[in-house]
């Protein structure tokens, strides 16, 4: 259990360099740098879900969980194309 | 009484935890859709004020939290330096609150303030109900410090890592969509 949190937690902070290298290099941002950022912050979500919070376990509620994320992190991507005319 | 398995039991720990997680996350889901589509009516002006946030202290304290959330697993995990796992995350949280108020601080010194736009309307409800709910992670971890069972170390962290998880969508879409 402690090498799959400690896995997790090495995940979770590359994820979150990753985000932050993506905003240095990318200050003007646009839809793949906005996609970008949104699948990582997904990946991490996940990440906590399935380790954090031992939903590795629940294989049901980890696909339902997973199901309502890609959903959520979906329509932010749609609301913030709007003005984008895309 | 029936032996019968119901698929609720695959769930890790309390059923009532979960329910408090699936119903913050669809507050915060909610506060966070009802900012993307006000920023669909005016992307420009969003964009200008969220310039004036501070990127690196977001991304700081995302790094500071889900190291918190780690220790607080560790804690769940290793019941002989449970404690000392226990105040690394209330460590970690405190520093979370800290760099949170130092932002906060440095808006107040600009002038803005919560109804400077629609932005900041959003950013101070959002992330300072956030903070709110650090602070309640806080006192829930000092509770566990003096009284600590297996299943109340297992809901407090539960609801640590819902505060985390929060954070990680919070962080992005006001901080970095643009």
């Amino acid at each position: 259990m402690t090498a799959t949190l400690t896995r997790a937690w090495l995940l979770l902070i590359a994820l979150s360099m990753a985000t932050t290298l993506f905003a240095g290099i990318l200050p003007e941002a646009g839809p793949v740098f906005v996609a970008a950022v949104l699948l990582l912050a997904g990946l991490k979500s996940r990440l906590i879900l399935s380790d954090y919070l031992g939903l590795r376990k629940a294989p049901t509620f980890q696909r339902g969980f997973t199901l309502i994320l890609v959903g959520f992190l979906g329509l932010a991507m749609l609301l913030y194309a709007l003005p984008l005319g895309m | 009484m029936s032996d019968q398995t119901s698929v609720l039991d695959e769930l890790p720990g309390d059923l009532m935890i979960w329910v408090l997680i699936v119903s913050e996350l669809l507050v915060f889901g909610a506060g966070l859709l009802a900012f993307l589509g006000m920023r669909a009516m005016d992307p420009v002006g969003f964009a200008a004020d969220q310039a004036q946030l501070n990127r690196v202290a977001g991304a700081a304290n995302t790094i500071v939290l889900v190291s918190s959330g780690y220790c607080a697993a560790r804690a769940v995990h290793s019941i002989q330096h449970m404690r000392a796992w226990l105040l690394g995350a209330i460590g970690l949280g405190i520093v979370f609150l800290i760099v949170k108020w130092l932002e906060y601080a440095e808006k107040a010194r600009l002038g803005i303030g919560i109804e400077s736009s629609d932005f900041f309307t959003f950013y101070y409800l959002l992330i300072g109900f956030h903070a709110l709910h650090v602070v309640a992670g806080l006192v829930i971890f000092g509770l566990l410090m003096r009284w600590q069972t297996p299943r109340n170390l297992e809901a407090g962290t539960a609801f640590w890592h819902m505060v985390d998880l929060i954070w990680i969508l919070l962080f992005p879409i006001i901080y970095l969509v643009h």
